[in-house]
């Protein structure tokens, strides 16, 4: 186990040195919790990648198959990656109004905010005029992702040798 | 300011009002005919899962009572009805017509003790369920007689519809988007009797050391492996694989079976229990003895309608059987020798991880025994094959003055529920222990079950029992109190290490395990998929501590499980390729946000874009990840491997697929008729290595989960087989 705690921390000790170099992430995003009632509104995926220097997080993103037109995006903070959280109103993110389009922005974090993201507790959540912001059921939305650190991805069916990435075990503080 | 005033109070008033019309809503929203056809409809659609008495069971939450209507007394009818609507019955939403719908939904409300009048239920009515409804049945509800001719009113001037697709006949209108129709079958009984002659009789030896052609048992050795020693099949050829046979199963409920293989012969379980022997080069019927029951309901059925393995020994085949019995049948012509009860109550009490033949004895597990409100435990036995007279029995949760007792909080015995053992065990002869998983205790959340922070012995634990006595030797709880029925109750798997004697095992938090098997110490551990279950584990012991607000959970709050209770890892088992070192483990990579009554929603799980299949090789000696590769698909078969470096594996969208076992590379893939369920297994007649694998529906969580998130993935609802496959003749 302890090889494999060994580059987050080396890359932890490095970010604390080197505060001014850019922190990459990524996310995909999905569909927010569904069941065979609300699979028909809640769908779509995109694709979003972030970078972070000094207070500012940059986002570029797209996404596509939505059953209905977007309309507003934001950063989310949970405690826990996976486990829903609260919108940040200052955090809102400039969205195509359409069923397929772009997400992005510049974002100011907080210290607590930005120790957030380097936590993976940071998400952005992509609402549509179908399956709109709210709790009914569950929290309701219709797209999110958690700002995972960059990490490589490979297509279905390509095996990845030796370590693949597993969100949270290889997202320590950095 | 005074109108204003006035007008405010006025606004203020009618707003009470309606709050208060809300709180007291109105009686008779439906009648006492829609009530009488809702209880047909239930006990044919929807009493399989929820239970007649709607007290729920594994997946399916209750539907009568404090827990349904802690959840559903703030809500209202009509989202009781599009809920229903939308996502029942299992598998079939939306199939059955409005009419059905309003009718259960109708029954379910005077289960909970709303009462009848003369207006029809209206799908669109806005009535918080809490104003009409107590959740408790008025007496003697629930022992009313299901009147077949109460059906559901003519919609619109046509023909009854059919409640039921599997039943419809000539002329009938069915709603039902899927192709298939289903027969369940009426005659039961030896179908034919077989004759096989020269029978080799299955000796201990061979149970200790299969005969390398065969397939003897559920995971092939007393050590768990799924590892076949033959080497005719390689990478470099099985891109040559061809299909030999096939033989289409019995329809409807569940199949997750394990084809047993003996000298030439194929044992196969098909729902309705039928047994059936089969020429394994031919595919040619031999016998044939449906034991029965039929399968409660038409279509793919719940996971506790199944039996994942049966046992061969002497001249004999064993099965044991979802509703609770083993049998001993002639392996020669399928006529019964004897049949014996492991269930000590009528009707509590099944068995459906198969079992495991130790000297002479049949120790089985049992699933759904143990529940809130029944007045019984859970417990792994042990039978004389000859008779099939009990001979002990070791009850899975600790009571008052046991090991653990005190680990239930202020639960007395009598309500200290689950673990229970839906895989069947392994064994050591060396040590002469057989190890068994446990289940998490029931109900599966803490705020529900009233066990406090206690940690819940022996459920969700590795059990290590004497196989003469039924001795607990230790056990080892992998996740203490747990609560988002997160099992840990798969295959364990026992791995030398030079002088170290291990035992692996994963469970659904998707956490490998590996213990000392001698004396249940903990090892080591590997973290496979993401979860957010547990903040961190002890490096001394491996106690894993909870997410905060698990601990401080509330029946009616949302809370996130990943992964969820499809698991991390599920019945389908992993295989240890021995020249390798690796374990190779079929995961699933979805979450769930559930609250307290088990309701749930799912979710992909964060970093793995959508891809809920993962299969990943570790190997044992050191927890080093080898090789991963993820896909869009669930992975639903067992995986094996074999002498040869290659490894099977079949998925919820038709793929069954050969892999390097050195790099996780696909070698070669086919598509078959139905999703690939089950325990695929290699054998050898006559020198030549075949493969077989089955497919087939039903089942809990691995089978709902990506049935709801894949939308794409469309699968024929029939299509019960079972296939195998070998290298051209001629090549």
């Amino acid at each position: 186990m302890t090889s494999r705690f060994f580059m987050p921390a080396l890359l932890a000790a490095l970010a604390v040195t080197a505060p001014a170099l850019a922190e990459d992430y990524q996310t995909n995003l999905g569909p927010m919790p569904l069941d065979d009632e609300t699979k028909e509104f809640i769908a779509g995926r995109g694709d979003v990648k972030a970078s972070f220097q000094g207070d500012t997080l940059m986002v570029q993103g797209n996404f596509q198959g939505l059953p209905s037109n977007a309309t507003e995006a934001y950063v989310w903070q949970s405690a826990h990656t996976g486990v829903p959280g609260k919108q940040i109103a200052s955090l809102k993110l400039t969205v195509t109004q359409s069923t397929s389009g772009t997400v992005s922005g510049s974002l100011k974090l907080t210290r607590a905010q930005a120790q957030a993201l380097r936590e993976g507790n940071l998400y952005i959540q992509l609402n549509s005029e179908k399956a709109p912001p709210g709790y009914m059921w569950g929290p309701r939305g219709t797209l999110w992702g958690w700002l995972l650190p960059a990490h490589e991805t490979v297509g279905p069916n390509v095996p990845q040798q030796g370590n693949w990435f597993v969100p949270k075990l290889h997202t320590l503080s950095r | 300011m005074h109108n204003k005033s006035a007008l405010l109070l006025g606004g203020a008033a009618a707003i009470a009002m309606g709050t208060v019309a809300f709180a007291q809503g109105a009686a008779g929203l439906f009648t006492k005919a829609q009530v009488d056809a809702g209880r047909v409809a239930y006990n044919e659609q929807c009493a399989t899962c929820h239970q007649p008495d709607m007290s729920g069971m594994n997946d399916s939450m209750p539907l009568a009572g404090e827990s349904f209507m802690k959840v559903w007394g703030q809500r209202t009818t009509a989202q009781l009805y599009s809920k229903i609507h939308a996502s029942m019955p299992y598998g079939r939403g939306s199939s059955l017509d409005d009419a059905t719908y309003a009718s259960i939904v109708s029954y379910i409300l005077a289960a909970n003790g709303a009462t009848s009048g003369t207006t029809p239920f209206s799908p669109t009515a806005e009535t918080g369920i809490g104003s009409i409804a107590t959740g408790k049945a008025p007496a003697g509800f629930f022992n009313a007689p299901a009147q077949a001719a109460a059906a559901a009113p003519a919609v619109g001037g046509q023909p009854n519809v059919a409640t039921s697709a599997g039943f419809a006949t000539a002329g009938q209108v069915v709603k039902y988007p899927d192709p298939g129709r289903f027969t369940l079958p009426t005659k039961f009984g030896l179908m034919l009797k077989g004759d096989i002659q020269n029978y080799v009789p299955v000796t201990d030896e061979m149970l200790l050391n299969p005969p390398e052609g065969d397939w003897l048992m559920f995971r092939r050795n007393y050590a768990g492996w799924s590892y076949s020693p033959l080497k005719q099949i390689t990478p470099d050829n099985v891109g040559q694989l061809q299909l030999k046979w096939m033989w289409s199963m019995p329809e409807n409920g569940t199949m997750e079976i394990t084809p047993l293989i003996h000298n030439g012969l194929m044992y196969m379980w098909g729902t309705s229990n039928t047994i059936q022997a089969l020429d394994a080069v031919t595919g040619e019927l031999l016998w044939e003895n449906r034991l029965g029951p039929p399968p409660r309901g038409p279509g793919p059925g719940p996971s506790n309608e199944e039996t994942r393995a049966m046992g061969l020994y002497g001249t004999n085949l064993y099965v044991n059987t979802p509703q609770g019995f083993i049998y001993a049948l002639d392996a020669r012509t399928g006529e019964e020798v004897w049949k014996t009860k492991i269930n000590d109550k009528e009707g509590i009490g099944w068995s459906t991880g198969g079992l495991i033949i130790i000297k002479g004895k049949i120790l089985v597990g049992m699933t759904n025994c143990g529940r809130k409100g029944t007045d019984d435990h859970c417990y792994i036995s042990a039978y004389d094959a000859k008779t099939g007279k009990r001979d002990w029995k070791f009850t899975t949760v600790a009571l008052t003055g046991q090991p653990g007792g005190d680990s239930w909080g202020p639960l007395p015995d009598n309500e200290r529920k689950g673990a229970e053992t839906w895989i069947a065990g392994t064994y050591d002869p060396v040590l002469n222990t057989t190890y068994w998983g446990t289940a998490q205790a029931k109900p599966w959340r803490r705020d529900e079950r009233g066990s406090a922070d206690g940690d819940t012995e022996y459920a969700n634990s590795t059990l290590a029992l004497d196989p003469d006595t039924g001795k607990l030797k230790w056990s080892y709880n992998h996740a203490p109190g747990e609560t988002f029925d997160l099992d840990e109750v798969f295959e364990r798997v026992l791995i030398d290490h030079g002088e170290q004697k291990t035992l692996m095992t994963i469970g659904k938090a998707g956490i490998l395990w590996k213990l000392d098997r001698a004396t249940g110490k903990y090892l080591d551990h590997a973290q496979t998929v993401f979860q957010n279950v547990y903040t961190s584990f002890d490096p001394k012991t491996g106690r894993p501590t909870y997410r905060n607000d698990v601990v401080d959970q509330k029946s009616e709050q949302w809370l996130s499980s990943c992964p969820g209770p499809q698991g991390g890892h599920n019945w389908q088992a992993t295989s240890y390729h021995q020249p390798s070192d690796a374990l190779i483990i079929p995961l699933s990579q979805s979450c769930v946000l559930m609250l307290g009554n088990g309701s749930q929603t799912y979710f992909e799980m964060p970093g793995t874009d959508g891809n809920l299949g993962r299969l990943s090789a570790y190997r044992t000696s050191d927890m080093k990840p080898l090789w991963s590769f993820q896909q869009r698909a669930s992975f639903l078969t067992g995986v094996i491997s074999t002498a040869g470096n290659v490894a099977f594996v079949g998925d919820f969208d038709r793929v069954f697929r050969a892999i390097d076992v050195r790099n996780g590379k696909t070698l070669w893939k086919t598509r078959l008729g139905t999703t690939v369920q089950g325990f695929p297994v290699s054998f050898s007649v006559d020198g030549k290595q075949y493969i077989a694998v089955t497919t087939a529906l039903g089942g809990g969580s691995p089978q709902l989960k990506p049935g709801t998130m894949l939308r794409e993935v469309h699968r024929p609802v029939n299509g019960y087989a079972v296939y195998v496959f070998g290298l051209p003749d001629n090549p």
